[in-house]
């Protein structure tokens, strides 16, 4: 069940976020989601997120298709239609080595972005949940979910965004299934 | 906070040992009671192949580095360039066997002998012109002459005080771009000149970057230790895992690309059959023990990185990044072992005595003389040499051998020695003490921590997040 009800809080300086999120982190209020124009340095620590472990899918999928191109280009050269070519082995490990190499390239390449765009939920036709257009171009805001949250807490959280410097606190409530 | 490096008298104490086990080694090579000379020769020009490389990929490092802006190698900037202080005296040592070479000291270089003994084959016409003795040991030295030039230039121009005003920046970067010029162009020629060539027919047309990839690998290798030794030592505070997590990327990549340019270099010579290519695997591969040692550098230069530096944890941790780049140092040197030893272990007067056997007329060897003179194109008469008859006998024994392994084999003669003694052992050992013996040396003379840098104050903050 995804939330409707949102507090966004926008900020204009990094520095001042970068601090901003410690400070409210150190609170013990849940950041919902983190939007910023550009990549801020050292801020996947302050939000402290886990290392991706996308590195783990590219494994995977780069395993699975060296094993695919072995296999299948065993089955086709060495067992279903054996040819002569040029005097070599009918297993010609060596000649078989690049196309491994290509497929397990392709397999993790697309493995892993497929991965990202399905985990990030990029997949075509959907409409994107946007809190405040500007953080594309100079806003850095701060999420937080408020849909089980109460009138006082929520005022606590503004009062608290403005005190580390937001220029500017919101609610935001999405139509039910809006743009999910 | 240790500012410069103090050589101690326990450390140099610890290198002469390392470098008196060179000369035992030497010693049991030059004392042994059969002929070891090839191998001796072998050793030496291995050894101070590799440690030149290394040298010369130090300088490399920091040159493109300050070409291209960067500045993740600053901090480490003068260890990078003290590696080079052994390239002063290698490209020189080089030069120095090859002159040997040609005055007949030792047999490493066949064509040596094609050019004074006999007449030149059509396969290697042209070859014999690029190796006039005169051209070849003349254009070793003017590389060696001009690696010590810039190995001292470029040592004093990066201690200098003034490198934050903008000329001096600019100036050092025409510096290090002309360094990059010449070392593009000695690395390669110096590959073909010293190693290409012990194998007259045998041509591969990226050996130059092949060797580039070598020397890189041990290059970063040798830093990764050093920094972990110094900082062990309490010098080089500034340095942390950040640092040695970049240098831990780069072995591991060069580690990757070093296993592309073999395979490459392998699979189209294997898939090709071109006889002066083939006859090059044929003489490692129809040996047990090169066999082997391709194998097994192989799996230490590739697969081992492959398996054991890929997570990010294992560059970060200093032990497991030092185990490797100590286990890639010795993958290296088998590598250039694979290279070198095979080439030079043919017995020169086996050579001779097989080729007086040939013209006996006995029934195995006729073919084999037929098959000498089709591929000579010449035909010598020679009377059939009667001393030493028993090495005779002995040699057309072994002819019967390898023309039972196969016709490559059949010419050849049989290895002198094969495989990695503990003379290798020591010599190299040896070689490292006076690499490191010169690297400490140079060290020493200047603080390790390059204060005025222009980047050095990013370096200090340098943070790897990915990978």
């Amino acid at each position: 069940m995804e939330s409707n009800k949102f507090v966004v809080g926008l900020w204009d300086h990094e520095e001042v976020y970068l601090h901003a999120i410690g400070h409210i982190r150190k609170k013990g209020i849940a950041i919902y989601e983190s939007l910023t124009p550009f990549p801020v340095h050292g801020l996947e620590n302050a939000l402290g997120y886990r290392d991706t472990r996308l590195h783990t899918t590219a494994f995977i999928f780069g395993a699975t298709g060296t094993t695919l191109a072995l296999t299948f280009m065993t089955w086709v050269m060495t067992y279903n239609y054996p040819l002569n070519v040029g005097g070599k082995p009918y297993w010609p490990l060596p000649s078989f080595i690049p196309i491994t190499f290509e497929l397990t390239v392709l397999f993790s390449a697309w493995g892993m972005t497929l991965t990202y765009l399905v985990r990030n939920k990029l997949w075509p036709g959907r409409v994107p949940r946007i809190f405040d257009k500007r953080t594309t171009d100079d806003r850095f805001a701060l999420v937080f979910d408020a849909e089980q949250l109460t009138e006082a807490q929520k005022n606590e959280i503004k009062s608290l965004c403005t005190s580390e410097g937001a220029v500017e606190v919101k609610d935001k409530v999405f139509a039910e299934n809006e743009g999910l | 906070m240790k500012e410069t490096f103090e050589f101690t008298a326990k450390l140099k104490r610890t290198l002469f040992y390392m470098m008196g086990a060179g000369v035992v080694g030497i010693l049991i090579l030059l004392l042994y009671p059969h002929n070891q000379h090839a191998r001796l020769w072998s050793n030496i020009l291995a050894c101070t192949y590799y440690f030149t490389g290394i040298g010369l990929f130090g300088m490399f490092a920091v040159s493109a580095g300050q070409i291209a802006y960067g500045s993740w190698q600053t901090l480490e900037k003068r260890i990078f360039l003290s590696l080079s202080s052994f390239a002063r005296i290698g490209g020189f040592m080089l030069a120095g066997i090859l002159i040997l070479g040609v005055l007949g000291v030792h047999n490493l270089y066949e064509h040596v002998h094609t050019i004074t003994h006999s007449p030149v084959t059509p396969e290697t016409t042209t070859k014999m012109i690029y190796f006039a003795p005169a051209f070849w040991i003349g254009r070793v030295l003017v590389y060696a002459t001009l690696w010590c030039i810039f190995s001292i230039v470029l040592n004093n121009f990066f201690a200098r005080t003034d490198q934050t005003d903008p000329k001096v920046y600019k100036r050092s970067k025409l510096l290090c771009a002309a360094f990059i010029v010449v070392f593009a162009v000695t690395e390669s020629a110096i590959s073909w000149d010293m190693i290409m060539s012990l194998d007259t027919g045998w041509y591969s047309t990226l050996f130059g970057w092949y060797n580039f990839a070598s020397y890189g690998c041990a290059a970063w290798a040798m830093t990764i230790l050093l920094v972990i030794y110094l900082k062990s030592k309490g010098y080089l505070e500034r340095v942390n895992e950040n640092h040695v997590h970049d240098l831990g990327k780069l072995l591991f990549g060069f580690s990757i690309f070093w296993s592309y340019l073999w395979f490459d270099q392998f699979m189209l010579q294997w898939f090709a059959n071109i006889p002066e290519e083939t006859s090059f695997w044929v003489k490692r591969f129809g040996t047990g023990y090169f066999k082997f040692t391709i194998f097994l550098a192989l799996a230490i230069n590739f697969l081992f990185p492959l398996l054991f530096l890929m997570k990010r944890g294992a560059k970060r941790n200093f032990k497991v990044v030092g185990f490797a780049a100590a286990m890639l140092i010795v993958g290296h040197y088998i590598d250039f072992f694979n290279y070198t030893f095979v080439e030079s272990g043919w017995n020169k007067e086996a050579v001779e005595a097989k080729k007086k056997e040939a013209l006996k007329g006995s029934e195995k060897v006729v073919l084999y003389a037929q098959a000498a003179e089709e591929k000579k194109g010449t035909t010598t008469d020679a009377t059939p040499a009667k001393e030493n008859t028993a090495a005779v006998a002995s040699e057309v024994k072994e002819a019967k051998k390898g023309e039972a392994e196969g016709g490559e084999e059949a010419e050849k003669p049989e290895l002198t020695f094969s495989g990695i003694g503990i003379a290798e052992m020591l010599v190299f050992t040896g070689f490292l003490g006076v690499f490191l013996f010169m690297f400490f040396n140079n060290l020493a003379k200047r603080p390790i921590i390059p204060e005025n840098d222009p980047y050095l104050k990013e370096n200090e903050k340098l943070e790897v997040i990915y990978s």
